[in-house]
């Protein structure tokens, strides 16, 4: 029998080929997980911001139909009839801070408009001021907590 | 010397006698003469020298016509220059802290000698720099210096033009007052728009929710380190870009000079 020439007839790549595919395959595989470490640790772990859940005084503080605004904690504390409520004062569209007006709160930056609920009447907002969640702490204080949003129209009876 | 050599010797010999280590140095620096006087000497000095090189030792009469270039890419290049100088002499005095950047600012304004001087053409050469490069960048366009062979330049200069702006945002806060932490704040909110990447990019600029320490951390050493620096490599590949694409666009080598520009 004749020695066929084995390795032309090798389906696929020959060795060269296919070495150049594991090569830059490797480096391209390394290059990827380099990306991803890399972004992984610029990626925020801790969050250095101010705390979330803050104290907002005694419920007795606060008389019926007072709108406090905290301005550092860019909160509203509001009491009406059915009790407590604390809406955020950051405007959700570009997240200057809003101040009261007679129809409930305006944006200085855009001219958003918003009622005493916080629904946007005008301007460029897109969805309401965040309610957040209002607890009373153990020391009987009001406790506000940023990180947990309720729907609007919930209230918390002291 | 007893090797031949195809290199002009010094236009005029050093007076004093020097040999051996300081003459080859002397040498080494003036390779064709303090001031070469024919063309040949001129030529090669200008193509070895690595600040004059940017030219081609041949030039288009439209590229030498003032009008035609109002010399916008120099003067935005020289501009990064002085806003480098200026902003690492800045980083003598400042840092990125939230309780003290405002103070040191306000040092460099008012106690630091000369310190208002170099925050202030800080500050308005970043200004100058945004406005000088859009306005190079309108002049690429109406002279048609965008067309082949010089698209892959033009494509460079956008990025650079996106890194300019970047700097001025990263910038933008690091004062530390109500402006740059309100501008930031709507700055940042505004990227946060943006379809899927928005909201993890708002986060990855701020290293958390609100504008606060992390935010001005990282906007410092994007400002101080990674944008300058990309800034730097895209320049060079720009300036290389001019010379490969032969130089700066015009009508043909052989047509004369144009009357009442345009082409």
């Amino acid at each position: 029998m004749k020695k066929k020439n084995v390795r032309m007839q090798q389906p696929g790549m020959d060795r060269r080929t296919f070495l150049t595919a594991l090569g830059l395959g490797g480096v391209g595989f390394s290059a990827l997980i380099a990306a991803v470490g890399n972004l992984l640790y610029l990626k925020p772990a801790v969050d250095y911001g101010p705390p979330s859940v803050i104290r907002a005084g005694r419920p007795g503080e606060y008389k019926e139909g007072i709108k406090e605004v905290m301005e550092d904690q860019r909160v509203v504390i509001v009491r009406d009839k059915k009790g407590f409520a604390a809406i955020s004062i950051t405007c959700t569209h570009l997240g200057c801070t809003v101040r009261t007006s007679d129809a409930g709160f305006e944006c200085p930056c855009h001219g958003s408009q918003y009622d005493n609920d916080g629904y946007v009447t005008g301007g460029p907002a897109p969805r309401p001021l965040d309610w957040y969640q209002v607890s009373i702490a153990p020391n009987g204080e009001l406790e506000i907590d940023k990180s947990v949003k309720v729907p609007p129209g919930t209230f918390f009876k002291a | 010397m007893n090797q031949p050599t195809d290199v002009a010797p010094p236009a005029q010999a050093p007076r004093n006698r020097i040999t051996g280590f300081g003459r080859n140095i002397y040498r080494s620096l003036f390779r064709y003469g303090r001031v070469p006087q024919d063309a040949e000497g001129q030529s090669y000095a200008v193509f070895n020298n690595l600040f004059l090189h940017i030219h081609p030792v041949k030039v288009s009469r439209h590229s030498l016509r003032f009008s035609y270039t109002l010399g916008l890419g120099v003067i935005a290049t020289a501009l990064f220059l002085v806003l480098t100088f200026t902003g690492v002499w800045l980083m003598f005095y400042y840092f990125p802290s939230a309780s003290e950047a405002y103070n040191r600012m306000l040092d460099l304004r008012s106690a630091v000698d000369f310190g208002f001087v170099l925050r202030n053409v800080h500050k308005w050469g970043a200004e100058l720099m945004v406005l000088v490069v859009i306005l190079h960048m309108a002049r690429v366009f109406f002279t048609g210096a965008y067309k082949p062979p010089r698209e892959f330049n033009w494509l460079v200069g956008i990025l650079l033009l996106l890194l300019t702006l970047g700097l001025s945002f990263t910038g933008y806060l690091l004062p530390w007052d109500q402006l740059a932490f309100w501008a930031i704040t709507v700055g940042t909110s505004i990227a946060g728009y943006a379809p899927v990447l928005g909201p993890p990019m708002r986060k990855f600029l701020l290293g958390g929710d609100v504008v606060g320490q992390e935010a001005l951390v990282r906007f410092y050493v994007l400002h101080v380190v990674i944008l300058p620096g990309l800034l730097s490599i895209f320049l060079a590949v720009h300036f290389w870009r001019i010379r490969k694409d032969g130089g700066l666009s015009h009508p043909n080598d052989n047509d004369p000079p144009s009357k009442g520009g345009g082409q």
